[in-house]
């Protein structure tokens, strides 16, 4: 019986490691920072991801080549950025995207190099996990009545045989 | 005894019953008139309006009109245990079914035809021209109806809960036919062409064989049960 | 105890680990390595879990259909207890299958639900199923209960088919099928997560299969050996 929830207890915190694991990667790889965070001067190294919108009106350059200018509002912020990269087929004006790239605080311009998909995981989120987490309860409902049930049964010394019973009263 | 006669007995058992009685078909007919004034109080309709949901309003009402012909069907077998009468007397199970089907489909059918011109009258409706193809509808969507119905009918008269359980279980698998019903209907009374409905009127026919011959066979296990 | 029943006791955790390994593998590569669509986006990722579920519904219902005919021509209980476990798994998956399609509309067509030909076929199968295990609640006989849901099982079986073209029909007539394709071509980068994720699914729902008949069995054993017991003693006191 020990064994059993043991068991269970395990594939538990094997899965909270699994999405804990998941999400943090989602934090490093996929998430946006605020346009206003990257104004205040300690951002990483490193390429950061940006959401916001195309101001319309300023978008310039030879987009079809990757290669453009225009100014990226979210708010109240607007910053200018320069855009070298694959040619971007979803950049126009009034946009709502996600761009990868950094934060220039010298020449105070973001120097962007490749765009992407404005990500909304709350609804894969909400998918896998409604789905995990039903499938699972009910494992575990049944698994935990089998168990219950072999050991009703082992203990009630239901589980022998008819002939068994039969040999010993002769 | 022969299997037509059998069928013959039953069909003559059961409408001998209502003859007498005139429960189902009265019941049905009042029900459906109630079914149409609170249709005609839901929806306030000028005749365009009324052309596009007619069908649909038709088979509604008809649909479950049939339901409770189904559910009296076998829930009056229960009287004087005739049903058990009718599982053990040494007859072939599957002619109580096909005499059982046609009864229910007579019902139902004299039911519609006695309503429908009633339809034309409450929602002004113009006369149709192809009223040969209408019965044709009729004719297949009660048959399509009263196939699955009398199995299910005869499944659930023999449970708990039966007046819940005999719409519940045959709602969802009788949808092509509601479905086609409806369309072949609109179809009609709109005028199209024949060619636009047609593959509805097919599917009814394919579905009036399958069910027909499954529930034949299943028949006699529900009842020998 | 049932030959049968023993023989899932010893191999039904190769199941159950097989269908963890290729469910996480599925997992992995689908929610980490695979690259987002280009139109949808991350919500694409939505389908590797949608697509198994809905296709392992439709393999779990052929399995209830199958052992609903089976059980008519042989009458083994332990078959009728297979497809009652089948059929409250199929549910799951079922009602599964379309709460993660709704999640996954929402984003892509801007609606939680839609009239789409398999929306409403997958609603008219989750409607089979729980007439299915309203009517083996209802029926207290364990013979006739086992005869009147194959019955069902076998009738919604072959009726399926018949709904799905119905209702395709009836949607193409009324509006183009403008939304029906996903707007995804299968490329190799979608296809590594797609083939763990159902494979996971079909060993996934063997396994629950196993547990669940094992779990029915095993209640109609304990009650029928109490049963036995009680009239055992009841014998032995009246013969006193």
């Amino acid at each position: 019986m020990t064994g059993f929830y043991a068991r269970w207890g395990m594939v538990g915190a094997l899965g909270l490691l699994l999405v804990f694991l998941t999400y943090q990667d989602y934090q490093t790889r996929l998430s946006t920072i605020p346009l206003s965070g990257i104004m205040s001067g300690n951002t990483p190294k490193e390429p950061i991801r940006i959401q916001g919108m195309v101001k319309s009106g300023t978008l310039a350059g030879k987009v079809e080549q990757g290669e453009a200018t225009f100014e990226f509002t979210e708010g109240t912020v607007t910053i200018p950025v320069e855009y070298h990269g694959p040619p971007p087929e979803n950049l126009r004006e009034l946009k709502v995207m996600v761009l990868k790239g950094r934060w220039d605080a010298e020449a105070y311009v973001f120097k962007a190099q490749d765009t992407a998909l404005v990500n909304n995981y709350g609804y894969v989120a909400a998918a896998y996990g409604v789905s995990c987490l039903t499938i699972v309860l009910m494992l575990f409902a049944m698994s935990q009545r089998v168990m219950v049930l072999f050991k009703e049964i082992k203990e009630s010394k239901l589980y022998e045989p008819e002939v068994d019973s039969l040999a010993k009263k002769q | 005894m022969p299997f037509l006669k059998t069928i013959q007995w039953v069909v003559w058992k059961d409408l001998v019953c209502e003859l007498r009685s005139r429960e189902t078909i009265s019941s049905m007919l009042f029900f459906a008139l109630i079914v149409i004034l609170v249709f005609s109080f839901s929806f306030s309709m000028d005749q365009d309006a009324a052309r596009q949901l007619i069908a649909g309003i038709i088979w509604v009402a008809f649909a479950f009109t049939g339901i409770i012909g189904l559910g009296k069907s076998f829930s009056s077998e229960l009287q004087n245990d005739c049903l058990e009468a009718l599982q053990v007397s040494p007859i072939p199970k599957g002619a109580v079914y096909l005499g059982k089907v046609l009864a229910n489909f007579l019902f139902i059918l004299s039911v519609e035809i006695l309503l429908f011109p009633l339809f034309i009258l409450f929602f002004n409706l113009d006369v149709v021209a192809e009223l040969g193809l209408l019965l044709l509808v009729f004719f297949l969507a009660t048959l399509g109806l009263s196939s699955v119905g009398t199995l299910f009918s005869a499944l659930t008269v023999q449970i708990r809960a039966r007046e819940v359980m005999l719409p519940v279980l045959l709602l969802p698998l009788a949808v092509p036919v509601m479905i086609a019903a409806v369309e072949a209907t609109r179809g009609i009374l709109n005028g199209d062409p024949y060619s636009f409905y047609s593959q509805w009127i097919q599917l009814l026919v394919v579905f009036d064989i399958i069910f027909t011959v499954v529930s034949f066979w299943l028949f006699e296990l529900i009842l020998d049960s | 105890m049932n030959r049968f029943i023993r023989y899932i006791q010893r191999y039904k955790g190769w199941f159950g680990g097989a269908a963890a390994i290729c469910l996480l593998v599925g997992l992995y590569t689908g929610l980490l390595v695979s690259p987002p669509d280009y139109y949808q986006g991350e919500v694409v990722r939505i389908m590797y879990v949608h697509v198994p579920l809905a296709h392992t519904s439709l393999l779990a219902y052929s399995i209830l259909f199958g052992g609903s005919i089976w059980f008519l021509w042989k009458r083994d209980p332990l078959v009728d207890n297979m497809c009652q476990a089948a059929s409250s798994i199929t549910a799951l998956f079922t009602g599964l299958a379309l709460v993660t399609g709704s999640i996954w509309a929402k984003p892509t067509w801007n609606t939680w639900w839609t009239w789409d030909p398999r929306l409403v076929s997958f609603a008219v199968l989750l409607l089979i199923l729980a007439g299915y295990m309203m009517l083996r609640r209802l029926v207290d006989d364990p013979d006739k209960q086992g005869i009147y849901a194959a019955v069902l099982a076998i009738v919604g079986g072959v009726d399926l088919p018949i709904i799905k073209f119905s209702v395709e029909w009836w949607r193409t007539l009324h509006q183009p099928m403008s939304i029906s394709t996903r707007g995804i071509s299968i490329s190799d980068d979608l296809l590594l997560p797609l083939t763990f994720m159902s494979l996971g699914c079909w060993l996934l729902f063997a396994y629950m299969l196993m547990v669940r008949t094992q779990m029915l069995y095993l209640i109609e054993l304990l009650q029928a050996k109490k049963g036995r017991l009680l009239s055992q003693t009841h014998f032995s006191q009246s013969a006193q």
